[in-house]
């Protein structure tokens, strides 16, 4: 439509966008929460002369870095990189509205960069306030840059009043900001204590320090499990009632709400039995099943926050086709084909004949041939549905979806969009251009598998 | 097929922000992204051959460098950030395309970034200053793995902001890499653009200037430790690599102006008054040569290798500055880029330079605590 839309097969291009951001995620939360554990602990290790435990932090130290300024900030900027291929009406909106916001939190990145070596690097040769105060300096730096990102990804679950009065801060201060900043916040706790106790128990040989660190580390990682579930509860207050509505209608999100409880309930009860209890459990094996286990629930709870928003990148503001809502009418009009910036040029190109006086001509699309019918049906289905659907085969692919249904079904279904599947854009085109797509979905759907005994003549279908 | 049908209508959100603002942000940003840029793009390389083939001073530097290089990554992606950011900003029109057209060359940059950089640390944390073997060969081929790749990031980052500007190619990228209209993201801008060979081998070619630079800066503050004798090396070295790094940037200079530029760039850089920034331009470069040449004259010091480095970051500055004109330029042609309808996010704005202003105390507070601990020790 605005912009070339970009075709990844089997996976569908916004598919990836997840994939980075649930991968950096995993490590962003541990930058945040492990930066104050690192900043806490030196501290109280300083305090306590505790010579074992600060040669222990500055190992952590080492590990932290090499895991958190590389791939955490490089898996930073590939979310970058991947919004804007696959999503880039959205990233110009957001963008856009919050460059400042942005540009604020690269402030801040700055400041944890040159903390974070400084800390590391100036480790025994700096004294010891100034050494804490630099940790604490890293700390509170990466904590504002969550709370700065987090304004703006709450933004495009519940963006508020901002359609109405579009400025940066109404969208900042969003229904959603303190629920997620509360979670986020509990995430980087919990997280960074499981990194720690993971690290620890592996890097450790003396059973009375990885007592001790099993010890102090437990507190704030209950306290970040708490924070998970009251942010978690405010969230799902405040999300819009459609996307409440989207967690029955789609089966996958249902299993993952009952994951995300279950594995949450394993990790409480882990470092209950476990650190809290028993200091001396802590064995490789029990840590990484209990940062698996985190994983797993972190991994599932960004990917549903993500998953709600359909039809919407934006809610109310950009729908997941890379479509604003205000265009519709427009688009109604003149027709997808002859309404897109790429797509028209698509159609000027091959099929010049077919646009006149800036829209469709209806009479030359009946007379075109079948094979050209399915050849721009394709290229609706990449710009109106390949977001999240495959084509034939894939992540939700649509041929399966469409299976058995004759293109009149086909087409009948697309039009009721608007009625009947709310977490799918409406059709945004001509009922005329719905026919195409639909001839192009009957092209690639599947038949039904051979060999069912079902006790009877199949139904034969007016194909 | 007419380009222009390919440039979408504006925006619907205004510009949050006066259009000297981005302009002034995106080059500052850009400017000091080059300088670290420039030091794993071509200095790491140099090091690396620097080690394998140099005499005592040689491995000397080499490793010092080495040792520097995550530290330089770090800050040089993260001042990328800027630019990216005020690019995507204003001209989101056209960055947006480009990319999507070449979407798998330019997602691989991340995708090669990662290994790249740690890369850098593993051969850096196999150095050791009392070691006279040096790193193992398995770290040594990590060293030169990460140079190749840094350098490949390079010609990648080329490939996409010369198709950024460069609408013209966009109907024959498209052509020849769709299904169905949409992007495969599979298409190379350098089959289509011709620019991009000049424009990667100039950057190149600044790039070992920069570096030149950053030898007699780091032999001058830094390398307090180091004999008397290792400086003047430094300061002879970086001349002969300052030599080398401008003429290879006149050269490909010459081929990227002469050879691949659109005739309206052309015809406007070379008219008065821009052909005033293009003459700087192209004859900056030649200024730390000389002042190179001077230094190993009259003798290692303090300001004259500060004085140098300084220059060499002007140098930067203005081929920055000029880069922004040519794209102005070239964009241009497609849209009023300074036109842009803007609605002035002010109380952003100012916040977002206080914390700038702010972030820069805290930094500077914290480097002084280090300085300190370094006399002290
Ligand atoms: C914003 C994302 C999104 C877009 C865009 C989208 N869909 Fe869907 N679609 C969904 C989801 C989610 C489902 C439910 C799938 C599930 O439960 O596994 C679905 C289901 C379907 C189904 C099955 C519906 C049923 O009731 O059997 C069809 C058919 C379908 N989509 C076709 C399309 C077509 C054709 C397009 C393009 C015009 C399209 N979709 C665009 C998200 C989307
Ligand atoms: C991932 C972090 C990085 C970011 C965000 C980034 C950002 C940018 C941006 C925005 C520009 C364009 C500036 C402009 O024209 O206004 C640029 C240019 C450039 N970058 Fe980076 N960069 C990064 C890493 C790298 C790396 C690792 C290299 C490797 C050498 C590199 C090499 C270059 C080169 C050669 C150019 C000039 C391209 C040209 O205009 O011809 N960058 N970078």
């Amino acid at each position: 439509m605005h912009y070339p839309w970009w075709y990844v097969p089997y996976s569908t291009g916004p598919m990836l966008i997840a994939l980075v951001a649930v991968v950096h995620v995993l490590v962003s939360h541990y930058a945040v929460g492990g930066g104050l554990f690192l900043a806490v602990e030196t501290a109280f290790a300083y305090r306590k002369q505790h010579r074992d435990y600060l040669a222990y932090l500055r190992r952590h130290a080492r590990f932290f870095i090499l895991l958190t300024v590389v791939f955490g900030a490089i898996t930073g900027v590939a979310i970058w990189w991947t919004i804007g291929l696959a999503s880039p009406l959205a990233t110009e909106v957001l963008i856009r509205t919050f460059v400042f916001g942005w540009a604020m939190e690269w402030v801040f990145f700055v400041i944890e960069i040159a903390s974070a070596f400084i800390f590391y690097y100036w480790w025994g040769r700096l004294p010891e306030r100034t050494h804490v105060r630099i940790g604490w300096i890293y700390a509170l730096a990466a904590w504002i840059s969550l709370v700065l990102i987090t304004g703006i990804t709450a933004f495009m679950l519940n963006p508020g009043d901002w359609p109405g009065n579009r400025t940066f801060w109404v969208g900042f201060f969003n229904p959603q900001f303190i629920p997620q900043v509360v979670a986020r916040t509990g995430g980087a706790l919990l997280l960074a204590s499981l990194y720690v106790y993971l690290h620890a128990s592996l890097s450790i040989k003396d059973e009375r320090l990885r007592e001790l660190v099993s010890r102090r580390s437990i507190r704030p990682s209950l306290a970040g499990a708490v924070m998970i579930t009251a942010g978690g509860a405010g969230w799902y207050v405040f999300l819009p009632p459609s996307a409440i509505a989207v967690l029955p209608s789609a089966a996958v999100l249902n299993v993952f709400m009952g994951l995300i409880v279950a594995m949450t309930a394993v990790v409480f009860a882990a470092l209950y039995f476990g650190p809290y209890r028993n200091p001396s459990w802590l064995s490789p094996g029990f840590a990484a099943m209990m940062l698996i286990f985190g994983f797993g629930a972190v991994s599932i709870g960004e990917f549903i926050r993500e998953a709600v928003r359909k039809p919407y990148v934006v809610y109310n503001v950009v729908l997941g086709n890379q479509i604003l809502p205000e265009e519709m009418p427009r688009l109604a009009e003149s027709g997808v084909l002859a309404g897109g910036t790429w797509t028209r040029a698509f159609v000027t190109d091959r099929y010049p004949e077919l646009i006149r006086d800036d829209r469709l001509d209806l009479d030359r699309l009946a007379a075109l041939h079948h094979a050209d019918r399915v050849a721009l049906g394709e290229v609706l289905f990449q710009y109106q549905c390949n977001d999240c659907h495959a084509a034939a085969n894939g992540y939700s692919a649509v041929g399966p979806l469409v299976r058995g249904r004759s293109p009149r079904e086909i087409q009948r279904l697309i039009l009721d969009f608007r009625n009947t599947h709310f977490y799918m854009p409406p059709w945004a085109g001509t009922p005329e251009e719905a026919g195409l797509l639909a001839d192009y979905l009957r092209a690639i759907a599947p038949d039904n598998p051979e060999g069912m005994f079902l006790g009877g003549n199949a139904r034969e279908d007016d194909r | 097929m007419n380009p222009q049908m390919l440039v979408d209508s504006a925006s619907t959100v205004p510009l949050p922000a006066p259009w000297w603002f981005v302009e002034f942000f995106k080059v500052l940003g850009f400017t000091l992204h080059l300088a670290p840029m420039h030091l794993w793009f071509a200095g790491l390389l140099v090091a690396m051959m620097l080690r394998a083939g140099g005499g005592l001073h040689a491995r000397t530097f080499s490793r010092r460098f080495a040792k520097q290089m995550p530290v330089l990554v770090a800050f040089g992606v993260n001042f990328g950030i800027v630019p990216l950011l005020f690019l995507q900003l204003a001209y989101y029109q056209f960055f947006y395309p480009a990319t999507i057209l070449m979407a798998w060359f330019w997602i691989a940059i991340v995708a090669i970034l990662i290994p790249a950089y740690y890369g850098v640390y593993l051969y850096a944390f196999g150095l050791r200053d009392d070691d006279p073997a040096g790193p193992s060969a398995f770290r040594r081929w990590i060293g030169w793995g990460s140079a190749v790749m840094f350098i490949v990031i390079g010609f990648l980052f080329v490939n996409g902001l010369s198709l950024t500007s460069s609408v013209d190619a966009w109907p024959a990228v498209w052509k020849d890499h769709q299904v169905a209209g949409a992007a495969t993201g599979t298409g190379l801008a350098a089959f289509y653009v011709p620019m991009v060979w000049p424009r990667w081998l100039m950057m190149f070619g600044l790039a070992l200037e920069t570096t030149a630079a950053w030898i007699v800066l780091d032999a001058a503050w830094f390398a307090r430790r180091e004999t008397d004798d290792y400086r003047r090396w430094a300061g002879r070295f970086a001349f002969g690599l300052a030599v080398v790094g401008a003429a290879w940037f006149a050269a490909a200079g010459s081929w990227y102006v002469f050879g691949t530029w659109p005739g309206p760039v052309r015809e406007t850089m070379f008219a008065w008054p821009a052909m005033i920034l293009t003459a700087i331009t192209a004859l900056s470069p030649g200024l730390p040569v000389v002042l190179l040449a001077m230094l190993t004259q009259r003798g290692f010091s303090r300001t004259a290798a500060t004085i140098v480095a300084a220059t060499q970051f002007g140098v930067l500055a203005i081929n920055a500055v000029s880069r922004q004109v040519v794209q102005n330029l070239e964009i241009g042609k497609f849209t009023d880029l300074a036109g842009q309808t803007a609605d002035i996010q002010w109380s952003p704005l100012i916040l977002f330079l206080v914390i700038f202003a702010l972030g820069a105390v805290v930094i500077l507070w914290m480097v002084a605590q280090v300085v300190k601990a370094a006399r002290s020790t």
